[in-house]
């Protein structure tokens, strides 16, 4: 380092990202970008190639809010269609998240810090999964940051003129957020509740302004809130999650750390829990209290996974790890303000260790064909192209798969859904009855002679399905294309 | 490594500390949601195995609000009246110090800002036999001060400031060990208290001026801000205030009543201090430093001062009986309790380093619940609990600290084991100088545990290959190590990192 020529020291924080974006973008374009288009990129690439109008229609059904889909419409518009064009909006995304990471860092502890920031965020295999991924979770990281950017400013900006500005950031911000994903509004609380319990920090008249923006904040979304209870179908959406446990919680921050792992992985890395206390023990060192800014940064992270977990326990099941990415710059803050208060040398050890580990789950998260994540419906319909005749009948089931399929399979066979699922038809994915099965199994299959099954997404039904084809035609194929993704071939007619 | 030489601010933040009360609550709901749910919803293994882990978290439980208890309100103000003024005996204790040091601490004891005091050297180094006890006569005629020095012995400190007692007669008598230097203001921000009648005794922080030397000083510092923080600033809302047995003032008629400093326990200061409290007599903690002492600086000196100090408290805890003591009022009772039975904790430290150890060799468990549950309920409650106590340590609360009382659990033990077969220690003073020497006989029980860890993860490894269960314990175990490695590395010889000694004014 110190043999280095002298513009690196002049430019190092441009040089450092710089190098960390060229870092994603070259993962993204040799690795990520290569993947299979996912099912719930599918649904994304479905739901924006309609009109705007269709396209509200279609999300206000779904569990999310409009601004990305808004977005990708028009960038599609633009740019064209295509998986790689789509998925470059969230590259594009998760590359401005990373400065604004190191100004986040910046701004609660310092330069170094904000570029170890920068640094977790760039080899974060959970940030470089979903800055691929066909959805909104890049954007809402990078609100999620600069909405945080903002909050912190609030309090620590004096000059009047200057925090009007900062105001005004925050309403902005907020705005856009809250149209990125719904758990934004977790954000608003944490950051409520971190106001109620840091009076002090605050200006008088901050109250005032602050439930002043989320009225507005009400009234600006409250027409969307209308348009979704008036279609009232938001609780039929699919796939259906399960009420969350303690494995859960802490699943959210292994992933949020070293990504997707094979579940032996992932296991053996979140029983090493105890671990955690050790580096609470490690935290107690002499005179170093934590700053507001972690305490901030503390409250970001645990209230909306809190929050999440309790809707979830006591409502709908509605926790998901990507749903609360805005937990993750949070975490990667607080971790940073933990370190900051180790001796140098310790606290040199851990942030290098950190970086290791998550930089080693990242190479195999990305290379590794195991990963549970990976839906690789390309490769199944890349078969079915070259297998299924014209004669033979493609099922894919659960139904809403039905959308990565579509759009890689170019051939001749048709396709169709267990349980049959008519898209044309208002209303939600009809149930899985076992009664009916016979019945729509022989309607699918009049005619064919080969029937292709294609299982992912298992909802509960999918083994007694794959029984129903063993025991009553004969099986002649079985392929293995990812995690949780198997065709099957029957023969139907002889 | 900490800056050697730590600003007075730093110093004296352990002493204006507030407590965060919102959280004491939150700590105590979830100290009650962990325990209970561990003892009464989660399936047992090995009955023996939950039995032993239930019986240490109820140390913990009672540890925990106890001390929560105790810290609630730290800022109870105490009437004095500033204007009152009478005699005192300052007394200061020597059994074999060098005389430099005496020397030292008996300069400061003349330079005291206050109207009326005679100042006595206590030399046992007679009774003590010490080669340089005529050097302390020596040093009290050159000052021209008071020397008694015993010629029977007994008693030890007790027997040497009993014996100081009946040839003395001023109504009160400050007492400081032999390196224990005195402040100007000394008696003047402690006399005022007596005052009011009822005041029996006085007690200052028993402040370490060598803190920085190395980590052995540091550890015994750091160890002692916990409890003359918050702890004794709590205790002084209770009038349960502990008796150390320097820097320090009583009176005289008082100490009188309970026939004077107490002989029989190796603990004399705290067993005479509740022996005043059960006569209904007030005690006062002053949160000021006013005397700077010395820690000891080498592992032998630590160990056998935590030996003496355990083994006293201990004492107390068997010999006295003290939730049964007429006299004393309930939080007193609740108090000398809490204090007494921190020793004890050495065997529920132990019990739980070996719960780690029985699985590798055995695969018993002592509950049958997912790991990631367990981590649920504990991490926030233990978290919260390290919140608490930095929070009401003014953030003086370390590793260093957390370390030395963990890894302290075989002084405790051996403690216990010579309290229950009744060995007689010998009182030995603290050892003001250095000793260097290879020290690792006395953690061998630290050594052994690490050794059995990397033993007993290969047998469990080989038994049932890497499992959920086996990384859960080796990360409890490797918690467990790491903080014993503490203790074994400042045992090893020439591993004390010896800068040149800084003294610390405050």
């Amino acid at each position: 380092m110190k043999n280095l020529p002298p513009f690196f020291y002049k430019y190092k924080i441009p040089l450092v990202l710089g190098a960390l974006m060229l870092f994603v973008i070259s993962l993204s374009v040799f690795i990520f970008s290569r993947q299979s288009l996912r099912l719930d990129e599918a649904q994304s690439l479905w739901q924006t190639s309609r009109s705007p109008l269709k396209m509200f229609n279609i999300i206000a059904q779904d569990v999310h809010v409009p601004f990305y889909h808004l977005m990708l419409h028009f960038w599609q518009v633009f740019l064209g269609n295509g998986v790689a064009t789509a998925r470059a909006l969230s590259m594009i995304f998760f590359i401005a998240a990373i400065p604004a990471m190191y100004f986040l860092g910046k701004l609660a502890y310092n330069k170094n810090a904000g570029l170890y920031a920068a640094l977790l965020l760039s080899v974060s295999p959970f940030m470089n999964w979903y800055g691929n991924e066909i959805r909104m979770y890049s954007l809402f990281t990078l609100v999620v940051i600069l909405h945080q950017y903002c909050f912190i400013k609030l309090y620590k900006t004096t000059d009047p003129a200057r925090r009007r500005s900062w105001w005004w950031a925050y309403g902005i911000v907020s705005l856009f957020g809250i149209f990125t994903h719904y758990f934004f509004l977790f954000s608003i609380v944490s950051q409520g509740l971190f106001y109620l319990f840091n009076r002090d920090l605050f200006q008088p008249g901050d109250f005032k302004k602050f439930l002043g923006i989320i009225v507005l904040l009400m009234i600006a979304f409250s027409p969307w809130i209308y348009y979704v209870l008036k279609l009232g179908s938001i609780s039929n959406s699919s796939p259906l999650l399960e009420a969350p446990t303690s494995v859960n919680i802490f699943n959210t921050f292994s992933q949020f750390l070293f990504g997707f792992q094979i579940d032996y992985v992932n296991t053996i890395l979140v029983s090493l829990w105890p671990l955690l206390v050790l580096f609470g023990f490690f935290g107690l060192q002499k005179n170093k209290k934590p700053s507001s800014d972690t305490l901030y940064f503390l409250t970001a992270l645990i209230v909306p996974m809190a929050l999440a977990f309790i809707v979830s326990i006591a409502f709908r099941p509605l926790y998901l790890s990507r749903y609360l990415i805005l937990s993750l710059p949070p975490l990667y803050m607080v971790i940073i303000g933990f370190f900051a208060n180790l001796p140098p040398t310790i606290k040199k050890v851990f942030q290098i260790l950190l970086v290791v580990l998550m930089a080693a789950t990242l190479f195999i998260e990305a290379f590794s064909a195991l990963t549970p994540v990976k839906e690789d419906y390309k490769a199944a319909t890349d078969y079915l192209m070259a297998n299924a005749k014209a004669d033979d009948a493609i099922v894919v089931s659960a139904p809403f798969t039905i959308y990565p399929v579509e759009y890689y399979y170019h051939g001749s066979s048709v396709l169709s859904t267990l349980p049959i699922w008519d898209r044309a038809s208002y209303g939600p994915i009809p149930p899985f009855d076992s009664a009916t099965l016979p019945q729509q199994i022989a309607t699918i299959s009049q005619n064919h002679q080969n029937l292709w099954l294609l299982l992912s997404y298992d909802q509960g039904y999918q083994e007694t399905l794959r029984l129903y084809f063993d025991t009553h035609y004969q099986r002649l194929t079985v392929m293995h294309f990812s995690p949780g993704l198997d065709l099957y071939e029957y023969k139907i007619r002889y | 490594m900490p800056a050697l030489n730590p600003t007075k601010k730093d110093q004296k933040r352990f002493l204006s500390s507030v407590t965060p009360k919102g959280l004491v609550l939150l700590n105590i709901v979830l100290l009650f949601a962990y325990f209970i749910l561990l003892a009464f919803f989660f399936p047992t293994g090995n009955r023996i195995l939950f039995a032993l882990l239930i019986a240490g978290e109820v140390f913990h439980v009672w540890q925990l609000l106890t001390f929560l208890y105790t810290i609630w309100d730290t800022r109870t103000p105490v009437p004095q009246d500033a204007a009152f003024r009478a005699p005192v005996d300052v007394y200061i204790t020597v059994a074999g110090e060098p005389a430099e040091l005496v020397e030292e601490t008996l300069q400061a004891a003349q330079a005291m800002d206050y109207p009326d005091f005679t100042i006595y050297l206590l030399n046992d180094g007679y009774v003590a036999k010490r080669d340089n006890w005529q050097d302390i006569e020596a040093l009290g005629k050159r000052y021209g001060v008071h020397v008694i020095t015993r010629q029977v012995g007994g008693g030890a400190k007790a027997g040497n400031i009993n014996h100081a007692l009946a040839q003395t007669g001023s109504p009160f008598v400050a007492i400081f060990d032999a390196d224990h230097v005195p402040h100007a203001d000394f008696l003047l921000k402690t006399i005022p208290y007596f005052s009011d009648q009822k005041v029996a005794f006085v007690q200052s922080p028993q402040y370490y001026k060598n803190y920085a030397v190395n980590e052995i000083t540091r550890g015994a510092w750091e160890q002692q801000e916990l409890f003359f923080g918050p702890i004794c600033r709590g205790k002084n809302r209770l009038n349960a205030a502990t008796m150390c047995g320097t820097n320090m003032v009583i009176r005289r008629d008082a100490l009188q009543s309970v026939g004077g400093m107490c002989e029989e326990s190796i603990a004399e200061d705290f067993a005479t201090g509740m022996f005043l409290h059960q006569k209904g007599y007030r005690s006062i903690y002053v949160a000021e430093v006013l005397a700077e002492g010395l820690a000891p600086e080498d592992f032998l000196s630590y160990y056998k001062q935590q030996f003496r100090w355990a083994r006293g408290a201990l004492d107390v805890i068997f010999k006295y009986h003290v939730l049964f003591r007429k006299g004393l009022t309930l939080p007193q009772r609740i108090q000398y309790l809490a204090s007494a039975s921190f020793y004890l904790s050495g065997l529920v430290v132990i019990m739980n380093a070996l719960i780690p150890l029985v699985f590798f060799f055995t695969g018993a468990v002592p509950i049958v619940v997912a790991t990631m549950l367990l981590a649920l309920i504990f991490l926030p409650y233990i978290f919260v609990t390290l919140y608490t106590l930095r929070g009401s340590s003014n953030f003086s609360y370390t590793f260093r600290s957390l370390a030395f009382s963990m890894s302290s659990f075989s002084i405790h033990l051996a403690a216990l084991w010579s309290v229950m077969t009744g060995t007689k220690p010998a009182f030995e003073v603290t050892s003001k100088t250095k000793l260097s020497g290879n020290f690792l006989h006395l953690v061998w029980i630290h050594i052994a545990y690490v050794a059995l860890v990397a033993i007993g993860l290969t047998v469990a490894i080989s038994r049932e290959g890497v499992s959920a269960s086996i990384m859960a314990n080796a990360a409890w175990a490797i918690l467990n190590g790491v903080i014993f490695l503490q203790f074994i590395r400042l045992a090893a010889p020439e591993r004390i990192d010896a800068q040149k000694p800084v003294a610390v004014t405050v």
